[in-house]
């Protein structure tokens, strides 16, 4: 059972960041040497899962199979990609699937790998979506630092065209589906998939009003029903084609089941991408796996979902806590996409949270009012407390200015960036109470 | 008709259209929801954040269908857990809003907070400061004191030009980016964008030249602060000192309502002056908005150009003269004259002028010709029995109807009914549009359709022979309207119809409603008059006549042809009187020795010419007498616009010591006439005296034009932060009178056109008519010389290359007699085998109608 060995696996000990006994679903790259090449992916049962799905499944098939593995999209909010698939209407003459791979989000980078060292898997994943909805082209968007990806993914995909699974009448299926590569100009806000979708356009990167949602007429790509699905979700969607709902759904939780690529930064022994079963504790990620925090320090805060999620204080109940999509949201943060950042003993708080402040003020895309402005505030506010020039009252705004903004804006940036702020300083009062001259430093926590 | 479904506001039920917008649902039952970025006329984006309210619906037991109720027997409302933006929400059955929370409340105030912490608050300097969105929502909901620090303010630009004419305040903006949206959506001129992100997203314009829009001043009006200003106004005057005076737009035949901000000023001698000109909202003619000519062009009310003082020539001199040596002079002249005095009226006089001066004509000798300038489009018997319904809103055009433009560039002869038909294309109307060249409705038009210059009756004519042959008459109509219905019929019969005209007939037949715009581009005036017969035989066999939304609209030269044809006077006339050259002549209001070359001979040649005129032009300079006369902006009087809507314009500004109104001017000589009475001492007399002469102008009193009714959208005073600053309408609707078609004891007459082409050997000029041009009443006006080009002549590469001249090369162009010098522009707008002049860009005349012509390479 393939399930049975990846946790059982995660356990085992590693070196160089890469674990050696282990087989990898999403990151064959670690143990298939060049299968960024068309011919060594298809020697390894390359885009069998696409020829399956195409000669021998339905679109409802194929939908019905990821519905039933739970597959949850990785993005970082976790939504059920085959339910997401389900939502395109049928009869909408043309539809869309688009790729998110602007991964921007700070300490996030198992896109990129992805896309680098294992392309033709997010592509043969793309097709079946595309498959699945029956979709009229496939959009990859990429980040706009990702160029030289960019182009040599342009080289995998004619790869695939002339090898007849992308492109025109593909597999002989009467169904043709090009698959396009699209470079960003360098905003996190397009990773938002709306922004996303009028960057495609050409027009400004910003969220649009939802509905109509991107499955809606009128609310996805060029207006046409479209699925905006992660890079790594996809790169899913092969494995469960080729080994079923079941056997995908045997490895991690069932209400969040499967392997996820787990990003590891900041103060830590062996930073990389690892590839684990969804489940395994935060302990066993950071001390099992990444080898732990550098110089024999202590953990401090955990952030599990790069700079937009709460920081987490590394206590006991949490390293041993499970990484689920449910297990961190009920401890207080979201898994997101994974990118955990440590920060050490040593780290000073307000400093990172002011550097998370001034990273979302940056990237703000400033069309809602109290995103645009609030987030410059919050920006305004940092600066003054690190130039040792703050006050109780702006410790105060620290808390309430979030309060102004946080569900009231269209999308999910304004929430991401007061997460750092309220949590930092909920959790770290008194790092930000020394700062404004109200508290000494105290022995740090045992 | 759309369904009327209830909502819940505030826990009390309103009646609205289903899908409306629920802030402007909420608006029309007197609901205010502050907004910023929302605007009545654009589509919602969301992003101001200001519209936050309660939103929920009524829970609906699942078993019974029914809506469920709590203990006390109310419904029970099952509410959103976060606050929603109303713009964004369309009204639906069960639909329940909290405007009137502390959480509403709350919301608003921070929105507030967070707009002032980048904000310059310079509003003591600022042109916006007493009519602002952003002052007044702050007064009315925003917090007195911020707890932003002050010195983190971001400092940005405060002077940057967007183009010539609108000034940017970056510090101001509060990026509603309610002006990118209505360059996009309402106009489709994408020249204005945001430029990078966050606090740092501005307002950048991405045309070249800048700005590059004819519609430019509007985003100034629905701007909600002074990032936006208009450089005629900037730092001008405060809006509280400024008094509101009603006006009508004297420059195109729309007719658009306007509203002259004056004040006395200091640079006009402590006199009355007006300071801006800014739209007065009538839905049914120009809604909220007015083009740059007529925002702009008003500077030539208080030109130091203007005549202030009653001349005569003698020996070649000018003298001054008493204004009552100037009538006896003239009533003298027209007694001895009698008959053989000519009349000439521009299409800038008022009907009050007109009038009276037709009066005085008919004192000369009941026969005396009345002519119009420019006489180059005539058919206004056409107009009377089919012109557009009584009622129509060009806004109300839609997915059911079809809309021909043939013989106009609707964009420079009437910008606000050009992008009236756009948004009617947008609303998925039905376009046609036929003319000899390419023209910017092109890119909006269901077909657009090109033919010969000279073919446009055979054209407009074979959309009747397609309506017969597809079945598309409407019966009924012609059996009980029509008149000459036979023998049209049989005009009909075989002829032949080239496909691309089939194609655009196809493409307006079977739609509800249709409308014509008929232009003179290219067409004589005999062909003219074929033209509007043409378009009324299209209209009267499908039926599209006598209602609203339905009819015939002429593309008039001036901002008065249809009240200088309703008063008796013509084209045809005209032309007459330049053959007969009679000895003396009365012109009022026109140039025509600047616009056509032979009439500087037919004045040289008469023994006397009186001309009532604002400034020395050169057919002024071919005069005996002159009489300065009075702008549209100092005087009462009325205009009848190309929807036959007669509208009342008030007096704005201090006349010019020594001028009159020259309605006046005429009837004091009338006076000094034998058998003249004595002049009426107001216009709304002399419009009395019209009512009870003029049929179709006997509902037209001073006190019916004035009539307003409340209008949708709110505008100004204190719905300015909703509607924008355009002012809303104290001055009058005006009426429309109303076509033989709408009156059922007329028969309508439908008979063949004359289709024939005019011959031509080698190249044809065509004139075209331009918005920014050199004519009298505009060039005035500075700020716009910018946008007005040199004099200049559009050639067929094919035909450029024959005669050897490239893009830019100085030209001469001979014409019957008539040269003329200009920059040659090398393009495929002008088909082969034909010439574009535009009219008026220069001083010498051009040929005013479909000629042909010599062009050669000037040497050196």
């Amino acid at each position: 059972m393939p399930g049975a060995w990846l946790l059982a696996d995660a356990k085992d000990p590693h070196r160089n960041g890469v674990l050696k006994t282990m087989t990898h679903i999403l990151l064959r790259n670690r143990d298939i040497a060049d299968i960024w090449q068309f011919d060594t992916y298809v020697a390894n049962g390359g885009y069998d899962a696409l020829k399956r799905a195409v000669n021998d499944l339905s679109p409802d098939e194929v939908i019905q199979i990821v519905s039933a593995a739970n597959l949850r999209g990785r993005g970082g909010a976790g939504f059920p990609t085959g339910r997401k698939w389900s939502f395109i209407p049928k009869d909408a003459p043309v539809k869309y699937v688009t790729v998110n791979a602007d991964e921007s989000e700070p300490g996030t980078f198992k896109d990129r790998e992805l896309l680098e060292k294992n392309p033709h898997q997010v592509i043969e994943g793309a097709l079946i979506a595309a498959y699945a909805i029956q979709a009229t082209a496939v959009y990859i968007y990429c980040r706009g630092e990702f160029w030289d990806l960019a182009l040599a993914l342009e080289e995998r995909i004619e790869e695939a065209r002339q090898a007849n699974l992308a492109g025109e009448d593909i597999l002989g299926s009467g169904w043709s589906c090009p698959v396009y590569v699209h470079l960003g100009a360098g905003a996190y806000i397009c990773g938002e998939e709306s922004a996303l979708l009028n960057s495609v356009q050409g027009v400004l990167g910003q969220p649009r009003v939802r509905p109509p949602f991107p499955a809606q007429v009128g609310g996805g790509l060029y207006y046409a029903p479209t699925v905006v699905n992660n890079v790594e979700t996809l790169a899913n969607a092969p494995w469960i084609i080729l080994n079923g709902a079941d056997a995908y759904k045997a490895i991690g939780t069932p209400e969040s089941p499967g392997p996820k690529i787990f990003c590891m930064s900041g103060h830590v022994e062996r930073p990389g991408n690892y590839e684990l079963p969804l489940g395994i504790t935060f302990r066993e990620l950071i001390y099992d796996q990444a080898g732990g925090i550098p110089n024999g320090k202590k953990l401090k805060g955990i952030l599990p979902s790069g700079a937009s999620g709460p920081v987490l204080r590394a206590t006991e109940e949490v390293l041993d806590a499970p990484l689920t999509y449910e297990s961190v949201a009920a401890l207080g943060s979201t898994l997101g996409s994974a990118s955990f950042i440590l920060m050490d003993e040593d780290t000073d708080m307000v400093w990172a949270a002011a550097k998370m402040t001034h990273f979302f003020r940056h990237e703000s895309c400033g069309k809602c009012t109290p995103c645009r402005e609030g987030t410059y505030w919050l920006d305004t506010i940092y600066e003054r407390i690190l130039r040792g020039e703050g006050t109780a009252r702006d410790l105060e705004l620290l808390e309430k200015v979030p309060q102004q903004i946080m569900g009231l804006v269209l999308c999910a940036l304004g929430d991401f960036a007061c997460n750092p702020v309220l949590s930092t300083v909920r959790q770290f009062r008194d790092e930000y109470e020394q700062y404004i001259g109200l508290a000494e430093p105290v022995a740090a926590e045992a | 008709m759309t369904e009327t479904i209830t909502i819940i506001i505030d826990g009390q039920d309103y009646q609205v259209p289903r899908g409306m917008n629920l802030v402007d649902a909420a608006k029309m039952h007197g609901v205010d929801i502050p907004v910023f970025c929302h605007h009545p006329k654009l589509e919602p984006v969301g992003m101001c954040r200001m519209c936050l309210v309660e939103l929920g619906s009524l829970a609906v037991n699942r078993e019974t269908g029914q809506p469920e109720r709590d203990e006390n027997g109310q419904p029970v409302v099952r509410w959103f857990p976060k606050l929603q933006t109303a713009c964004t929400q369309e009204a639906s059955p069960g639909m329940a809003v909290r405007t009137d929370s502390a959480a509403v409340a709350q919301a608003r105030y921070n929105v507030l907070e967070f707009l002032l912490t980048s904000h310059p608050l310079d509003c003591p300097i600022c042109d916006k400061g007493g009519e602002c969105p952003l002052q007044e929502l702050t007064m009315a909901y925003g917090p007195g004191q911020s707890r932003f620090i002050y010195d983190d303010k971001m400092h940005l630009a405060k002077q940057i030009p967007l183009g010539d004419l609108i000034c940017l305040d970056r510090e101001r903006c509060i990026q509603c980016a309610r002006c990118i949206r209505f360059c996009d959506e309402i106009v489709g001129d994408e020249v204005l964008a945001f430029h990078e992100r966050g606090r740092r997203l501005q307002i950048i314009t991405i045309s070249d030249p800048p700005f590059d829009t004819k519609f430019s001043g509007n985003t100034t009006d629905i701007c909600p602060v002074g990032a936006l200003t208009t450089v005629d106004f900037r730092f001008g005057a405060r809006p509280w000192e400024l008094d509101e005076v009603a006006s009508i737009c004297p420059h195109c035949p729309v007719g658009c309502n306007i509203s002259a901000s004056t004040r006395l000023d200091r640079d006009f001698g402590g006199r009355k002056m007006i300071k801006r000109i800014m739209p007065r909202q009538n839905e049914a003619v120009n809604e909220i908005w007015i083009c740059d000519k007529g925002r702009f062009g008003h500077h030539h009310s208080r030109s130091e150009e203007r005549l202030t003082q009653p001349m005569i020539r003698r020996d070649e001199e000018w003298v001054p003269i008493t204004w009552e040596t100037a009538y006896r002079e003239i009533a003298a002249q027209l007694a001895r004259h009698g008959r053989e005095s000519g009349f000439l009226a521009g299409a800038s006089l008022s009907n009050e002028d007109l009038w009276e001066l037709r009066k005085l004509a008919r004192l000369t000798h009941a026969d005396c010709s009345l002519g119009v300038w420019p006489a180059t489009m005539g058919g206004i018997e056409q107009v009377t029995q089919v012109g557009v319904g009584v009622g129509t809103r060009l806004q109300d055009l839609g997915p059911d109807s079809a809309i021909l433009v043939i013989a106009s560039d609707l964009d420079e002869e009437a910008p606000i009914w050009w992008l009236q038909v756009k948004q009617a294309a947008d609303r998925g109307a039905k376009v046609v549009a036929a003319n000899g060249r390419a023209t910017k409705l092109d890119q909006y038009a269901t077909v657009a359709l090109r033919y010969p210059y000279g073919e446009a009756v055979a054209a407009l004519n074979s959309f009747a022979v397609i309506a017969r042959r597809s079945n598309a008459i409407d019966e009924a109509f012609v059996a009980a309207r029509a008149e000459g219905f036979a023998e049209f019929d049989a005009s009909l019969k075989g002829a032949r119809v080239p496909k691309p005209y089939a194609e655009a007939a196809q493409a307006l037949l079977g739609a509800k409603d249709l409308v014509v715009f008929v232009g003179g581009e290219g067409v004589t005036l005999a062909q003219h008059g074929e033209l509007m017969q043409a378009a009324a035989n299209l209209l009267i066999l499908t039926g599209h006549a006598g209602r609203a939304n339905n009819g015939l609209i002429p593309v008039w030269p001036g901002a008065n042809m249809q009240g200088a044809l309703d008063m008796g006077f013509g084209p045809q006339a005209t032309h007459d009187l330049i053959a007969q050259r009679p000895a003396m002549w009365i012109i009022a209001e026109a140039d025509p020795v600047a616009e056509d070359a032979r009439m500087a001979e037919v004045l040289v040649g008469a023994e006397f010419v009186a001309l009532a005129t604002q400034f020395m032009t050169p057919t002024a300079e071919k005069a005996h007498v002159l009489l300065p006369v009075q702008s549209f902006a100092e005087r009462e009087g009325t205009f009848t616009n190309g929807l036959r809507r007669v509208q009342r314009f008030y007096m704005a500004q201090t006349p010019l010591e020594g001028t009159l109104p020259a309605w006046k001017v005429f009837a004091h000589i009338s006076s000094s006439m034998p058998g003249g009475a004595k002049p009426r001492i107001a216009p709304g007399l002399v419009m009395r005296d019209i009512t009870q002469h003029v049929l179709r102008y006997a509902e037209m009193s001073y006190p019916n034009l004035a009539h307003v009714e409340p209008q949708f959208p709110l505008v100004g005073g204190e719905d300015m932060y909703y509607g924008g600053t355009a002012y809303s309408n104290h001055g009058g609707l005006g009426v429309q009178w109303a076509t033989n078609a709408e009156k059922e004891k007329y028969s309508l007459a439908v008979r063949p056109v004359d289709v024939a082409r005019p011959r031509l050997d080698g190249l044809a000029v065509v004139p075209v008519r331009l918005l920014y041009d050199r004519e009298p009443l505009f060039a005035p006006s500075s700020i716009m010389h910018q946008r007005v080009p040199a004099p200049y002549v559009e050639l067929n590469v094919r035909d450029a290359e024959a005669l050897g001249i490239a893009e830019g090369d100085a030209v001469m162009l001979t014409a019957d007699d008539v040269q003329m010098a200009a920059e040659a522009r090398v393009n495929s707008h002008a088909p082969a085998g034909t010439v574009l002049v535009p009219q008026r860009l220069g001083a010498t005349p051009i040929p005013a109608t479909l000629v042909e012509c010599v062009v050669q390479k000037m040497e050196g």
